[in-house]
């Protein structure tokens, strides 16, 4: 009898949202795996010829796509850090008993809400005409050139403002988790003679690791995403360098009109990511404190 | 809330300046749109970073006229809202479920949740279109073209990270206030409403200010749902500043200061809360 | 008990999303599937004849016009002309025609997917050549149309001997230069125009400026040798087949010397974005830039102090202009008898009405394409791309015509890039574009 109910409770918090979900998401998703073994040029009334695995064998001899994988990974392995240690610094910080912590919430939010193209548009400015006149009037110009056009400080550009618009954004969530502590256990531990460090190391990050794996997770999501910032600020340039995989589907799936293949990529992308993810959930997991 | 740690007085002024300064240099790109949306395209071309001439409004004028502001800025915040709401309702419930029924099934349907995540949208959009389409034509259930549908997909693509915020955070209440409950003859609803629900406000707030943003700003999906005028949002209704090549910078700029102007404000009035949590925690 | 509840509620699920995915990835009946119900008998008529052409004279007849339209289109500088203008057809004629909106970088793909899911627009733009090609299964024949007759030689859309496209206009692009700073008359050949970017160079001023957007770098520029082919498609396509070399043509050696002089002796194109080309430009620090009359608007807000005139690019004495139609109407073959006649009548009192005709030429600032309409263009480089189309001095648009679709974002534009933030030769640049065709053709 209990049982029974414990089910149709078990329904009724979960099912609803299960098969919206199922119907925006899961769905579409299954039909993206579908067309990854048709040759389709993505226009409703154009033959689809099925083709069953080609599009993913070919998916091994395309040099332009690896690179942009693997321009993907050293950005969002480098991405993942600075916003992490910046956006934990943050909220560290406002936090605190510092006075200007309410103004300072609100500016270091700011960013994220900037998007597109006027976001890339205004970095490219800073990048191209702020830097050449820095470097100009302070000589370091081994600095401050126009990073856009060289390819290894391209990447960097990308890292630094996309570490710009995501650290105040997963400061929310470590402030969230921050908050969660119970007053009373840093108070104890405040008592016991706990210094700063000890305090932060000993007592907060235990305490904030589901904060942890969250933000890890959604700056990995993010990063291994990017688009909008990449299409904006260097268009995957110079030759390349910084063509990271979202938009090397995107060219493939719009532009080229090869539907079928870019749905390949990122089922390919999807499952090795996917697979990279899981094992990191499932270790920050762990490290997880449960509140009894 | 005793002293800082080993911090005189005047070096924690130093501090708060310092952390100030760095702000300010954080936000000196906003700064920058703000400045360029008072300059006309000469203005411009002479000095991105210099000051406008003239601080005339005419630019945010003729943008509220050609986004039809009013309108937009409804549409908007129905959508948002009522997203929103549908969201934080349904992902609590789902999460909390998932967190204190833990088998085999709760798991996967949280690592479906969690791994769509990764899921470039790009990569969603023909499908998702042609299931929208294929419900439309076959179970007569209006979804394209329509706020209604626009909601029910903004609330299909938010569920995943709000359930994964959730399923975070549900862990940290103590589960004996809920047992304590049960005893006493709530129902599991009653238990979730009455006393997990309002314990996990600080991250309702946190879903709440990451969501907004979100489907505030979007732009993507709403391009795809709705293409009637009456129906657009905000972000949709600036599409007339971005032609192929020429963008009317300007207006581009006063238009983004009107779209992140309620954010913020909204913003404002959420940090509330979050001051209040901290607060709360401290005293305790 | 309980699992197995779940498990059949799982089933469902997957059911269902099983059914749906059969629905939409069997090859030859997905469209059959995915046709709204009430479009469905219409769409069948038109796809077992082919083409609606007879179709569509004999339900002129009887069909009687939607009352409502969707125009879709992509120039997003003439959209609030544009919605005057349809303002103005819904008090004569009671027809509501609504203008959907997006930004001008999203249209194709926006447009592709609406189309393939049956929420398309009545009327729709697309740029002729292999964008309109890849949607030849969703353009109406416009052959009914009372002044196909009238539109000037080679401008509208043709499939397979039916005009399917109205073209809107024609822009010209070659070298837009200052009258006060350059003498058209003295460069006509290569070694002149490189001449004349060292003098100005030695004057202290940039003799000529590309800008980094993929078009203005390299799409443009590069038309110009593939126009000067005596057959640039078959020229196109023997280049994707590897028949023929890039870097093996005078022309394009020619090209590639012009390249090289531009890269050592103007600024860096990479650097500079669209509006500061143009403000260079308008302040005269630039000589000339390479652009088409569209640039126009950008000088709006200058005081600009001198004549300006566009020029050609004069690779192998080339004194044509390259002049083109960049966008056409369509109407949308898929949608219902009905749409498709209003969208025609829609189009024919645009071309043919008096007010239809002054919104073309004033409102939107077209250059007419309709030998019964007359160029009363006010602004200085249409009036010479008229000039030019008028004498015949006009060379063609392969770029767009003949070139692999997105071969000039995805392909050129890295090849490009390395070109001008690397010391490589012409040579090595021709043979990268050679190979860049070869890719992006398969």
């Amino acid at each position: 009898m209990k049982k029974r109910t414990d089910k149709a409770w078990y329904a009724l918090f979960v099912l609803p949202l299960v098969f919206i979900f199922t119907t925006v998401v899961i769905i579409p998703f299954i039909i993206g795996i579908g067309y990854s073994f048709f040759s389709w040029d993505g226009i409703g009334l154009n033959p689809k010829v099925f083709v069953g695995l080609d599009n993913y064998k070919q998916l091994f001899t395309d040099i332009r796509f690896m690179d942009s994988a693997k321009h993907t990974i050293i950005f969002t392995v480098v991405a993942i850090i600075f916003i992490n240690v910046l956006g934990l610094t943050f909220a560290l910080i406002v936090t605190s008993e510092l006075k200007t912590r309410n103004i300072a919430r609100t500016m270091l939010f700011m960013p994220y809400l900037i998007g597109g193209l006027i976001l890339g548009y205004i970095w490219k400015f800073i990048f191209t005409d702020a830097f050449s006149k820095i470097g100009e009037i302070t000589g370091w110009n081994k600095i401050f050139f126009n990073w856009l056009l060289n390819p290894n400080f391209a990447l960097a550009a990308l890292i630094i403002v996309a570490t710009w618009q995501m650290a105040g954004y997963i400061m929310i969530i470590y402030i969230t988790g921050i908050q969660g502590i119970p007053g009373d256990v840093i108070e104890a531990a405040r008592v016991d003679g706990a210094g700063f460090f000890d305090t932060l190391f000993r007592i907060k990050f235990p305490l904030i690791m589901p904060s942890f794996t969250i933000c890890l997770f959604m700056t990995l999501s993010n990063c291994f995403k990017i688009f909008d910032v990449n299409l904006s600020l260097t268009g995957g340039g110079p030759s390349q360098a910084t063509e990271m995989f979202a938009m090397n589907i995107y060219n493939e799936i719009f532009s080229l009109n090869h539907y079928g293949y870019g749905q390949a990529k990122a089922i390919l992308f999807f499952i090795v990511v996917g697979i990279v993810t899981l094992i990191q959930v499932s270790i920050t997991k762990k490290r997880e404190v449960t509140m009894q | 809330m005793s002293g800082s740690y080993k911090l005189g007085k005047l070096g924690k002024m130093a501090g708060e300046l310092l952390f100030l300064v760095i702000c300010v240099f954080y936000l000196y790109p906003v700064f920058i749109v703000l400045i360029n949306s008072f300059k006309n395209r000469a203005e411009l071309y002479e000095n991105v970073l210099a000051l406008p001439n003239e601080l005339n409004f005419k630019y945010y004028a003729e943008a509220m006229t050609k986004m039809n502001f009013t309108g937009a800025f409804i549409n908007s915040f129905l959508v948002t809202a009522i997203s929103i709401t549908v969201i934080v309702v349904l992902s609590s419930m789902t999460a909390w479920m998932l967190v204190r029924s833990d088998g085999r099934f709760s798991r996967i349907i949280f690592m479906v949740f969690v791994s769509t995540m990764l899921i470039p949208f790009q990569t969603l959009m023909m499908p998702l279109m042609q299931t929208m389409g294929w419900i439309r034509d076959n179970l007569h259930i209006p979804m394209l073209n329509t706020l209604g549908g626009l909601i029910y997909m903004n609330v299909g693509f938010g569920a995943s990270m709000a359930v994964f915020l959730y399923h975070g955070f549900v862990k940290s209440i103590p589960i004996s206030l809920e047992e304590a409950a049960t005893i006493d003859g709530c129902s599991k609803f009653g238990v979730f409403w009455k006393i997990v629900f309002p314990m996990l406000k600080p991250t309702t707030v946190t879903v709440m200010i990451l969501d907004v943003i979100w489907i505030w700003n979007d732009y993507l999906l709403p391009s795809l749902v709705v293409s009637s005028k009456a129906l657009r949002t905000i972000p949709l209704s600036t599409f007339s500043f971005f032609g192929q090549f020429t963008r009317q910078w300007n207006m581009a700029m006063a238009g983004l200061m009107l779209t992140i102007i309620p954010v913020i404000i909204f913003y404002l009035c959420a940090q509330k809360y979050i001051i209040k949590g901290v607060a709360a925690g401290a005293v305790k | 008990m309980r699992k197995k509840k779940i498990i059949s509620i799982l089933l469902a699920i997957t059911l269902t999303a099983g059914l749906m995915v059969s629905g939409c990835g069997k090859a030859s009946d997905t469209a059959a599937s995915n046709k709204t119900t009430e479009k469905a008998a219409t769409e069948s008529a038109a796809d077992s004849s082919g083409t609606a052409a007879t179709e569509t004279e004999s339900a002129a007849d009887t069909v009687e016009a939607a009352k409502k339209i969707v125009v879709f289109q992509s120039k997003v500088e003439i959209m609030d002309q544009l919605e005057a203008l349809c303002e103005e057809y819904g008090k004569e004629t009671g027809v509501e025609v609504e203008v959907w909106g997006t930004t001008g970088d999203d249209y194709v793909q926006q447009l592709k997917i609406k189309l393939s899911n049956n929420q398309g627009p009545t009327v729709f733009s697309l740029a002729p050549g292999s964008e309109s090609d890849d949607l030849i299964s969703y353009l109406a024949d416009l052959g009914d149309l009372s002044f196909v007759k009238d539109i000037a030689a080679n401008m509208a859309d043709e499939k397979d001997g039916k005009v399917v496209g109205i073209p809107y206009t024609v822009e010209g692009f070659g070298v837009v230069y200052n009258k006060d700073l350059i003498n058209p008359a003295e460069i006509t050949t290569t070694d002149a125009f490189i001449q004349m970017l060292k003098d100005q160079k030695a004057a202290g001023i940039n003799g000529f400026s590309l800008s980094q957007e993929s078009y203005f770098l390299i799409g443009h520029i590069l038309n110009t040798p593939f126009a000067l082919q005596s057959d640039p498609g078959a020229f196109v396509q023997q280049v994707v087949n590897g028949e023929v070399k890039l870097q093996d043509s005078e022309d394009f050696q020619e090209f590639a010397r012009l390249m090289e002089a531009v890269r050592d002796n103007t600024n860096n194109p990479l650097e500079i974005t669209y509006d500061r080309e143009t403000g260079d430009f308008a302040t005269g620090k630039s000589a000339s830039i390479h652009q088409g009359n569209w640039c126009y608007g950008m000088f709006a807000d200058y005081d600009v102090n001198f004549d300006m005139g566009i020029m050609p690019l004069p690779i192998s004495g080339n004194d044509k202009l390259a002049v083109s139609v960049p966008a056409c109407w369509y109407v949308n073959s898929q949608a219902s008898e009905a749409e498709q006649l209003a969208g025609k009548q829609f189009l024919e009192w645009v071309y043919t009405s008096e007010i239809g005709q002054k919104y073309l030429i004033d409102e939107f600032g077209f250059i007419p394409v309709l030998t019964t309409m007359e160029s009363v263009s006010a602004d200085p480089l249409s009036q010479s791309v008229a000039e030019y189309t008028a004498e015949g001095k006009t060379i063609g648009w392969p770029m767009n015509t003949y070139w692999p679709a997105g071969i000039v974002d995805v392909n050129l534009v890295p090849v490009a890039e390395k070109f001008f933030t690397t010391d490589m030769t012409g040579e090595e640049f021709l043979a990268e574009l050679n190979e860049a065709f070869v890719t992006a053709g398969k």
